[in-house]
């Protein structure tokens, strides 16, 4: 049970998290001022106006367009790690190119994707 | 790495048919639009045939099993998809001949065939899977589709209540079995599942297997379980069954249980059979045919319960859905059987393993029939799900009848059908390792099924229909897969010992040879770092 002693800075840390967490609720219910007002209870305080009731209809588009948003914006993220390595490769080594089309390969199921989201009309603003 | 893209083609093959069905199912014409059926079968059917061209896989803990099962859910695969074609877009398509235009944003045709490739994907993915990681993205990629599938089956409340159901509780099962596999990272420092099988090796040398490994082995085996409706997780069964369209369903029965039927196998591969049976952890190494005795246990436990509460629960039911789920539950507890008896002998009736991926190939084969009745079953856009729509059916719809006659006979395992030669193993690799009470429990539950398949049997074939037949939507490719499941049950008869061959073949671990005995974990671990500086 010694190797459990490695695991003591994790245990600080949620010691830690813990009190600054609770420490910050209990601080602000003791010291914080409260004043109460129409403007201060809306639901965007100093931002919009609100109107009308939450349950309301919207456009089921608005889902396409955050998955297609989604569709790019992971293909982004895997673009990184593959553009920082492929320089370091050996140009002549056959791992270059499989590299190289595994990234073509990944691009073209942005491009099917993006066909996808043409033909079922999220791009048509209407 | 990249040696292994020779075994993932018939994978690649059913992506880029996904990439395909993905644009061919929006498209403004109807005739394009038609084409994805046949696309996904083409692209089913070559990777099957490539995955069986291809032959073993050499870094998979069972390399023979590789082909055998993406073969098995390439052919099961098309015989699925001829029931679900016809499931979605029926109205937007007429629609469309009626020239009302046609509405990209309703249709559904695109999702449906494509989500199906990637479930089947998924499935051969696990098949090829020799990494906790890779198998966790295959089985999610198994069962994440089939979660949208129910949702859109039907334009009902029922399937979006049974799909987010389905997803809910899938969820679930996939933190307990990630959960499991981080412990079993832990306990021996390794994802890949031969590593963790020397490791495992080399404690149990040492004295004990690292009890976190084993908490970590149990949980996994414990989440795995949502994936074949094994018994701590299966309450969801019935309900999704029932609130998906029956062509879903056909497909829920097979693709995600064979999924979890390869990661069970997988994943106690990493023990191995061969440990003595009355000793706990690993002290009796060599010893013995059995799994360590935790493992034995769970797997005991859940097989006994899955199967009593599974034909326990059909006996109740009136809708044939629920029937054939919690029939489906029931089978899941027949296989875990010989999942428990292990790969032991050379003969194909004393070898475990086999008898369950002969059982699989065989349930998958047979059950599809009886799917593709009730689906066929359709009257005014609604499925004639009550056994009283059954009555008589041999008179008024020959064809779904008889069909419906055979398969529930087959899944009772009747002699002289598919079933009764796939259930046969699984009793005599039962006793073949000792589990005479398993055994016994396994017979009773065989017998209590016998109720409700008899049942499911008797009302086409010898009652009279009541009433006027009711006119039902004709779907043609749906009655083609329940006659073709219909002739699988009595036909495959005459070539079972060709596909009990190849079972008995595709149960051959890699990891261990069952005579652990012989050689020392050193040399295991020696061998298995070779195979890794081989990669």
């Amino acid at each position: 049970m010694t190797d459990l002693a490695s695991y003591a800075p994790l245990a600080i840390i949620l010691l830690m998290a813990i009190t600054f967490a609770v420490a910050n609720v209990v601080l602000t219910l003791l010291i914080g001022p409260r004043r109460r007002g129409k403007i201060k209870g809306m639901t965007y305080e100093s931002g919009m106006n609100p109107i009308g009731t939450a349950r309301k209809r919207f456009n089921v588009r608005f889902y396409l367009i955050a998955m297609v948003f989604l569709v790019f914006d992971v293909e982004i993220i895997f673009l990184y790690p593959w553009a920082a390595t492929f320089p370091n490769l050996d140009p002549s080594s056959p791992d270059a190119l499989v590299w190289l089309f595994r990234i073509l390969f990944f691009l073209l199921t942005t491009v099917v994707a993006y066909l996808y989201g043409f033909r079922k009309g999220v791009f048509r603003f209407d | 790495m990249i040696e292994r893209i020779a075994w993932l083609w018939p994978e690649i093959i059913l992506f880029l048919a996904t990439c395909v069905v993905m644009v061919l199912g929006v498209s403004p014409r109807l005739a394009l639009r038609r084409q994805c059926a046949f696309v996904s079968g083409l692209a089913l059917f070559l990777a099957a045939m490539v995955a069986i061209a291809t032959g073993p896989m050499a870094t998979s803990p069972w390399p023979q099993m590789v082909p055998f099962m993406k073969g098995t859910a390439g052919f099961v695969g098309l015989l699925t998809l001829l029931v679900l074609a016809g499931t979605v877009d029926r109205e937007v398509d007429r629609d469309q001949e009626l020239g009302r235009g046609f509405a990209a944003l309703r249709a559904n045709r695109a999702e449906f065939y494509a989500f199906f490739l990637f479930s089947m994907t998924g499935l051969m993915l696990c098949a090829s899977a020799d990494d906790l990681i890779w198998l966790f993205l295959a089985l999610e990629l198994t069962s994440l589709p089939t979660y949208v599938m129910v949702t859109i089956s039907t334009r009902r409340s029922r399937s979006q209540e049974a799909g987010v159901k389905y997803f809910f509780l899938g969820a679930l099962g996939a933190a307990i079995f990630l959960y499991g596999f981080s412990l079993l990272y832990m306990g021996t420092g390794s994802t890949d599942l031969g590593a963790i099988s020397t490791q495992i090796l080399a404690q149990a040398e040492g004295g004990a297997i690292n009890d976190i490994a084993m908490a970590g082995l149990v949980l996994s085996l414990i989440g795995v379980s949502f994936k074949i409706a094994a018994v701590p997780m299966h309450f969801y069964t019935a309900d999704v069954y029932q609130g998906a369209a029956a062509s879903v369903s056909a497909m829920l029965a097979f693709v995600p249980k064979a999924a979890g039927f390869i990661a069970i196998l997988l994943l106690v591969s990493t023990v191995g059979w061969q440990w003595g049976v009355a000793d706990t952890a690993g002290v009796s190494l060599g010893a013995g045919h059995s799994l360590p005795e935790p493992v034995r246990l769970l797997l005991w436990v859940m097989a006994v319960f899955t199967m009593t509460v599974g034909n326990v629960l059909a006996l109740l039911q009136r809708s044939i859905k629920r029937i054939l789920a919690y029939s489906s539950i029931a089978h899941s507890g027949y296989m875990l059987v010989g999942v428990i008896a292990g790969p032991q002998g050379a003969r194909f009736i004393d070898n475990g393993v086999a008898a369950t991926l002969f059982y699989l190939l065989s349930y998958g084969l047979m059950n599809v029939g009886a799917f593709a009745v009730v689906a066929s079953m359709e009257h005014k856009g609604e499925e004639a799900d009550d056994l009283d729509a059954l009555r008589g059916l041999c008179r008024t719809r020959p064809w779904l009848g008889w069909t419906m006659v055979i398969c529930a006979l087959s899944l009772l395992g009747f002699p002289f059908t598919l079933g009764f030669f796939a259930k046969v193993p699984l009793f005599t690799s039962g006793i073949a390792a000792g589990e005479y009470a398993l055994v016994v429990i396994l017979g009773i539950n065989s017998a209590i099924a016998a109720f409700y398949y008899l049942r499911l049997a008797a009302l086409p074939m010898l009652e009279e229909p009541v009433g006027e037949a009711p006119a039902l939507t004709r779907v043609p490719a749906r009655i083609v897969a329940g006659v073709l499941s219909a002739g699988a049950a009595l036909g495959m008869v005459l070539v079972a010992g060709f596909f009990m061959e190849r079972a008995a073949r595709a149960a051959v671990p890699g990891l261990f040879d069952g005579t652990h005995a012989s050689q020392s974990a050193t040399d295991q671990i020696a061998r298995s770092g070779e195979r890794r500086a081989d990669e």
